[in-house]
């Protein structure tokens, strides 16, 4: 059954609009599209692109260019070599954008200097609904990617789905920076396809640490809006920077407390809205952190919670998610989060399986018996235990570099004499806990008592 | 191994310190080597963490554009010519 409209406009902005912050100023929506066109005719013909721009309004007119080319755009987890390596292996027929080490794959030079067509005077493209728009990946703890592929019907509904849930009141044009890189799903939601289809300018800049995301959005008109995740807004917190008027902090990646939230309220006269999202399914509930606890869901979304798994489905999505978390629902909309499926962690917004990580440290040459937790709520990093005679925490950690994703490299690794295991085998958090704990105390009498002479 | 610097060996004790290397001591970082990476294995968390550990010592704001982040990092000894250079 052919549906009544097989095609939509690639952005739903008048041409007068500004859309985006570049380094030389100001850029209307006609300026954009206009050179999203040029550029769409001169890219390589070829099916994908890998666009590594690190500028974020070299990215965008990159990503645009190869809608409108019928080009799908290729995002992997990072940067390296190894992995972008491993996207053109699977996409041969592809080309890369943006700066790279990665060698032995064509390369595209934009040109992004030349400003190009300069006319608002432009028709907007029209895009396929069922065009393959992007490849998001998502790398688990191996660093072994998935593919969640994004339709140009998708990402425009789940756009506006996002435009409703986050600024439906948002009358005057919001400027902002985001610190998640634009390959990120939730930089690309949120800095990329958000600014196509709401009231929205986007800073070219990606800042890194505190003082550099206050320049940022200092450089930029109010109202100001800043993307980010917990570590980046608390690292902003914590650094003695000026006080700057920030209309909304959007936050995702990983959990954020209400604490966390109220402060910054307060210090940077914000807003705070979380997102709750994953790459497969992009954002799909949020809340005022500071002020609930409950999650609001989107309603373009259903949330199916069944006795051994909770499903978010939606008719833009190709295909249902199964989410790795425990939530319980509250009336028809809302839902409590209770936490991570057991064996799941979230590490610098990646996602791991603790026992996918167990598996491959046990099988290292020498290791008896070794587990990975995480020590407290606040550890930021993975600890080890394990058990091998012989040798050393630094042995182990070399063993363990080339098959894990760096973030989930345990931090510290203990070498004990045995786990303490159950009869049935199983190991109680509570007492991993303790043993890591006694350790630690051990290391610690070690390094300041006094040696024997 | 070229050896370290007074003041770079404070830095290296203030890395090893703020992001818990317990199987590092501050004498095994390489003046030259580089931090990230293949390095010290460290990663962007461990910028922010070491980055607020050295704005709160020095009271110095690192600042990097987009493309300069690694560049600050890169080595104990890049890292600690920018705290001095930056230290009123």
């Amino acid at each position: 059954m052919q549906s009544p409209q097989s095609s939509r406009p690639l952005t739903s902005r008048d041409p007068g609009d500004i859309i985006a912050h570049g380094p030389d100023g100001e850029i209307s929506v006609g300026q954009f599209v206009a050179r999203a066109i040029e550029l769409a005719g001169r890219l390589p013909d070829h099916r994908y692109v890998i666009n590594l721009a690190a500028d974020r309004y070299q990215f965008f007119l990159g990503f645009c260019a190869a809608v409108i080319a019928g080009q799908c755009t290729l995002m992997p987890s990072n940067r390296q070599q190894q992995t972008v390596q491993q996207a053109a292996d699977e996409y041969p027929d592809c080309y890369l954008m943006g700066e790279t080490t990665a060698h032995g794959i064509e390369r595209f030079d934009a040109d992004f200097d030349d400003p190009g067509a300069d006319t608002v005077d432009v028709e907007i493209p029209e895009i396929p609904l069922h065009q393959l728009c992007a490849i998001v990946f998502t790398s688990g703890s191996t660093g072994a990617a998935t593919p969640n592929r994004k339709y140009w019907e998708t990402i425009r509904t789940s756009t506006l789905s996002n435009v409703d849930l986050l600024i439906r009141d948002q009358k005057a044009r919001l400027n902002l920076v985001a610190t998640v890189p634009p390959q990120h799903m939730w930089g690309f939601e949120t800095s990329i396809l958000m600014p196509l289809f709401s009231n929205i300018a986007v800073s070219h800049i990606t800042p890194f640490f505190p003082q550099d995301i206050v320049d940022a959005l200092e450089s930029l008109p109010e109202p100001r809006a800043l993307v980010s995740s917990p570590v980046h807004v608390d690292a902003l917190l914590s650094a003695n920077v000026d006080r700057i008027r920030i209309h909304r902090i959007f936050s995702a990646t990983a959990p954020m407390s209400a604490e966390l939230a109220r402060q910054l309220e307060q210090r940077f006269d914000a807003r705070v809205i979380e997102i709750f999202g994953c790459s497969e399914a992009g954002t799909f509930a949020r809340r005022f952190t500071a002020s609930e606890r409950l999650w609001r869901l989107s309603n373009t979304f259903d949330l199916d919670v069944g006795q051994d798994r909770v499903v978010i489905r939606a008719s833009h999505l190709p295909e249902d998610v199964v989410l790795h978390d425990v939530v319980e629902l509250v009336g028809e909309d809302k839902f409590r989060w209770l936490g991570r499926d057991q064996d799941m962690v979230n590490i610098a917004g990646k996602r791991g399986s603790l026992a996918d990580l167990n598996h491959r440290l046990t099988a290292l040459p020498g290791v008896v018996d070794g587990v990975f937790f995480m020590p407290d709520e606040n550890s930021k990093r993975l600890a080890a235990l394990v058990v091998a005679p012989g040798l050393q925490a630094s042995d182990i950690l070399e063993q363990l570099k080339p098959g894990i994703e760096p973030a989930f490299l345990p931090r510290p690794v203990y070498i004990v004499p045995m786990l303490p295991r159950q009869e049935t085998g199983k190991l109680a958090r509570k007492m991993l806990v303790q043993l890591f704990e006694q350790t630690q105390r051990i290391r610690a009498q070690q390094d300041e008592g006094p040696t024997d002479s | 191994m070229q050896p370290q610097s007074e003041y770079e060996h404070e830095v290296a004790e203030l890395i090893v310190e703020s992001l818990n290397l317990e199987d590092v001591s501050a004498d095994d970082i390489q003046p030259e080597e580089p931090l990230f990476g293949d390095g010290l294995g460290l990663d962007s968390i461990d910028a922010l963490e070491l980055a607020l550990a050295v704005t709160q010592r020095y009271s110095v704001q690192l600042k990097a554009d987009d493309a300069n982040v690694q560049e600050v990092f890169s080595s104990l000894r890049r890292l600690s010519a920018y705290i001095a250079e930056n230290t009123s």
